[in-house]
């Protein structure tokens, strides 16, 4: 099978050329090609995702960074990014060097699992796919399903001139379900997925169970009531607290908003931000979640950042530049979409470490309120410090305990009120990582984990 | 010329090297150079381009017994054995699906292509020089603004060449230009010592205009510092108008599944005749407006795009086919075949996507409100949502909603206070005539803006529900 470290001679002769007209370059090569199979009442689909292969090259010119990128790995690409690149660099100032740390790691992870799910072949996931769309329609009042499963292999090779050689290779699976109800003109849908990185063995995540209780609640919604307006006590199920901490909290902490001193959080770095029992962080090295990362796409290992640390925010995520203007180190997280995209600060994965109060526990300390499930949808404020969650759907809370099955509805207001507001985290048997994709601006979609058990605040809760 | 000014003609050079492949297949090609400019202040931070893609996406459609098998595999690997490689995968995954479509078919030939403003001349001529002079004028529009800056930005430039060839004689060649910009900007100082406020904006379209930069930036600079000032909205029913820029983040994401083959196929279409709205509402597809994104002079597998109206008097009037739903469905392909998903129309990567029936541009017909200054007037008291964070439009159920990042009380006919934080939902379309935005729109606006892929006026809607930590509640009035 062709390896990125086939070209190896080819990007190391391109550095080598641009060495002496900068204090920095570096290549990213990456190769993608995946499957998806989706199945519904009147079709099968079946797409092979595309096989996507090239290199961008980024060189510091004293001043600014410049990069260009190209789908080819052969010779006349390579030689106009150097016409390209070596144009940029012509009015730079070529001995300053960029910036922060250059990485100067040499590691490879070739992490293909033992049963990667490329070997099934199509007809056998297309008859896993009819299975669970099968398992899903058995419920009453369901009329249309869509199982899907998709597998996309990623491998990547980072090189630059201070010597970094950085080669990685991961198999990203995902499976999930989207019953649709519909009565009297009216549609309701819900949806189950799950993934991470690994082979067939995570397709195992959708059982017949799983399929079955994802449908039920799909028709359920039918005759769900609207949901409460206003200010509420909150319980957010795993995968809801789990987006929590990557949108509201998480996009705050990443520290090229705190260059452009973006962030409403800079100013209250070392503060207490939550209760003592509360810890956050942002960990790119836990084997097979969804957002890892053996190296990131600027040759730093992956690893575990404390962002709060028992109530205390004391922690950032840094890219190279970031780090050098904060007086910090790299933390493993600068990324990529792809090579057609910049290299910039983002999350891996993104988690809040989870307590040891049960869900009824919970719900019993909250009283009156609701209890918000099955993360839809999160939106980031990192200058402005408000939230935004939205859930498929949600139960309320009276007098203690779990009542009327609710539609869906969005969460709102201050992130820092909600974080003082915490009152009780959930057990570690409850703890999931979600298979999320999270744009940052406009577009640049990237895998991320993000994890969390329950968790019980007070927010705004409004209709969506 | 080609998009990078030499002769590239991908998906002619693909379908040279398909040899005697057994029809029906396309390839739908695209070959594109990307430039973006990134800014950490006014300060240049990043220059990226060319950044230089080509690819194509290969369809085969395969007769098993009664259904229809569609291969479809897409690559960045152009050489001889790339595309044998390519056409071995569609071939396999065409085994393997169903669509169930009675006649394997593709367009014919759709004779000489109608020419649509599409491509920017400057960009086409020189995108980087075009990209840098329009930053420098960008930057130039902040000069002398002493409580407002722009924290961070991006301004993308793309170029794209797009060609399309089939098994039934069709190729095609048109090229096109798409503009996308995203500008926080931050509003600070003065007296009254609050933290800054932000107004992050983002948008695409198909032209860089240089010219519109000062007005821009001025409306730009008061939202950031309205934003700063905005306190909580209020809890209840309440009139609100939403603007363009908050359609284009709701209309497309519902339209562009709910009235389409696909979503007729699964029995989740309104059925042709259903009153979804006032007899004043009227919704137009139209894949032909100029310099609209959704404007190209034929659909993705080949049919030259027109304008067809979804919703007329308040009644859904049509739907949107491409030719397999078309051919499932017993009716004709009207020139509404995407490739892409809703969130990755991008120019230069549509070939990964795989066909699907969807909107081009949304044409809300403008109505008898007036200005937006009437439409306020006519609101009396309720709600101006200037931004919402994300609608996430819920293409299946119609449900969409957000927190909302800036807006205005309306009081007594004018705009009040600016509000931020708390919610604003509901549904674009709901059964039986249940409330919803469509059923409850009391007036459109009488002046269209073009705003992404939606070409509409403001709408003044009767009735919304809004959650909010400010005092008190509002209620609409009936």
């Amino acid at each position: 099978m062709p390896d990125l470290r086939d070209h190896e001679h080819e990007f190391q002769r391109l550095l080598r050329t641009l060495e002496p007209r900068t204090a920095f370059a570096e290549v990213f090569a990456q190769r993608r090609e995946g499957e998806s199979v989706s199945v519904d009442s009147k079709s099968v689909t079946a797409a092979k995702s595309p096989q996507l292969g090239g290199f961008a090259v980024r060189a510091w010119t004293g001043q600014r960074w410049i990069e260009t990128a190209a789908s080819a790995f052969d010779a006349g690409a390579i030689a106009a990014t150097i016409e390209e690149i070596g144009r940029g660099l012509a009015h730079g100032d070529g001995s300053s060097p960029p910036p922060g740390p250059s990485s100067t790691t040499v590691g490879s992870h070739d992490a293909m699992p033992s049963r990667p799910v490329r070997d099934l072949g199509t007809d056998r996931l297309v008859a896993l796919e009819r299975e669970v769309f099968r398992w899903s329609m058995s419920v009453p009042g369901i009329v249309e399903t869509q199982a899907l499963a998709d597998w996309a292999d990623d491998e990547r090779y980072y090189l630059n001139t201070t010597g970094s050689r950085c080669y990685q290779r991961v198999s990203r699976v995902r499976t999930g379900v989207v019953p649709i109800a519909i009565e009297n003109g009216r549609t309701e849908i819900n949806f189950y997925d799950s993934g991470g990185i690994g082979g067939e063995e995570i397709l195992g995540a959708m059982t017949e169970e799983r399929a079955r209780q994802t449908a039920e609640t799909a028709h359920a919604l039918l005759t769900a009531k609207p949901p409460p307006t206003g200010p509420m006590n909150v319980v957010l199920d795993p995968g809801v607290a789990a987006t929590f901490a990557h949108e509201s909290f998480g996009h705050g902490t990443e520290a090229d908003q705190f260059v452009r001193q973006r962030s409403y959080l800079q100013p209250i770095l070392g503060q207490m931000v939550g209760p003592d029992f509360l810890t956050l962080v942002d960990d790119g090295s836990i084997p097979g979640a969804w957002g890892s990362v053996y190296f990131d796409d600027e040759g730093h290992p992956g690893q575990r950042t404390t962002l709060i640390d028992h109530g205390r925010f004391v922690g950032a995520l840094h890219d190279r530049e970031s780090a050098a203007l904060l007086g910090a180190a790299p933390t493993g997280n600068t990324r990529r979409a792809d090579f057609l995209s910049r290299a910039f600060v983002r999350m891996t994965n993104t988690l809040v470490v989870p307590g040891d109060w049960s869900l009824d526990e919970l719900v019993r300390e909250a009283g009156e309120g609701v209890l918000l499930e099955r993360w839809s949808s999160g939106m980031e404020d990192p200058a402005g410090g408000q939230m935004q969650l939205k859930v498929q759907y949600g139960h309320r809370i009276e007098h203690g305990r779990l009542t009327d099955l609710v539609s869906s509805m969005a969460l709102s207001g201050s992130v820092l009120e909600f974080l003082r507001s915490i009152r009780g985290t959930g057990p570690s048997r409850s703890f999931e990582i979600t298979a999320g994709m999270c744009g940052k601006g406009h577009g640049d979609y990237l895998n991320v984990g993000d994890g969390g058990s329950y968790l019980l605040s007070r927010a705004l809760v409004g209709p969506a | 010329m080609s998009a990078d000014g030499a002769p590239a003609d991908t998906a002619f050079r693909v379908a040279d090297r398909l040899g005697g492949l057994e029809g029906p297949w396309d390839v739908f090609a695209e070959r594109s150079r990307l430039y973006e400019i990134h800014l950490n202040g006014l300060r240049v931070e990043m220059v990226r381009g060319p950044i230089r893609l080509e690819g194509y996406g290969i369809r085969l459609l395969r007769r098993h017994g009664d259904v229809l098998g569609v291969g479809f595999q897409a690559s960045t690997e152009l050489s001889a054995d790339g595309v044998a490689r390519t056409v071995s995968e569609a071939e396999t995954v065409a085994r393997w699906s169903e669509f169930p479509a009675p006649k394997a078919q593709l367009p014919t030939a759709p004779g000489p292509l109608r020419t649509f403003d599409i491509l920017d001349p400057t960009l086409e001529r020189d995108a980087a020089g075009a990209l840098d002079a329009y930053v420098a004028a960008l930057r130039g529009a902040f000069e002398g603004k002493a409580d407002a800056v722009p924290s961070f930005g991006s301004v993308k430039a793309i170029v794209a060449e797009t060609t399309l060839a089939n098994s039934s004689g069709v190729a095609a060649r048109y090229v096109h230009s798409m503009v996308e910009e995203e500008l926080a900007i931050k509003s600070f100082g003065g007296p009254e010592g609050r933290p800054p406020g932000e107004y992050w904006y983002t948008g695409s379209e198909r032209r860089l205009r240089p010219e519109a930069l000062p007005d821009r930036v001025e409306q730009w600079i008061r939202c950031a510092r309205d934003a700063r000032r905005a306190a909580s909205p209020p809890s209840g029913n309440l009139r609100v108008v939403l603007p363009p820029e908050v359609l284009e983040a709701i209309l497309p994401g519902v339209i562009g599944f709910k009235f389409t083959g696909a979503a007729q196929l699964r029995h989740m279409a309104p059925e042709i005749g259903t009153t979804v709205g006032p007899a004043s509402l009227s919704v137009v597809d139209d894949g032909t407006l100029p310099w609209g994104a959704g404007t190209t002079p034929i659909d993705d597998e080949g049919t030259p795009r027109g304008s067809r109206p979804l919703i007329t008097g308040g009644q859904v009037s049509a739907l949107l086919y491409d030719q397999l739903h078309a051919g499932a469905l017993g009716t004709t392909t009207t020139g509404s075949a995407r490739r892409g998903s809703y969130f990755h129309h991008v120019p230069g990567r549509r070939y990964m996507g795989r066909v699907a029936p969807s909107s081009s541009t949304t044409v809300v017909a403008p109505g008898t409100g007036g200005t937006e200054a009437e439409l306020i007037e006519a609101a009396g008291d309720g709600l101006w949502v200037q931004q919402i964070g994300w609608a996430s439009p819920e293409a299946a159920t119609t449900a969409f909603g957000g927190e909302i990042r800036l807006g205005y009380r309306i009081r007594g006919g004018k705009l009040a206070e600016p509000i931020r934080g708390g919610t604003v939902g509901g549904l674009l379309m709901a059964p039986n005539g249940g409330p919803s935005l469509f059923h409850d729109l009391e007036a459109a606006g009488s002046r269209p803006v073009l705003c992404g892929e939606v070409y509409t006026p403001a709408l003044l809607v009767r009735s919304m529900t809004v959650a909010g930590a400010g005092s008190g509640t509002a209620t609409a009035a009936p």
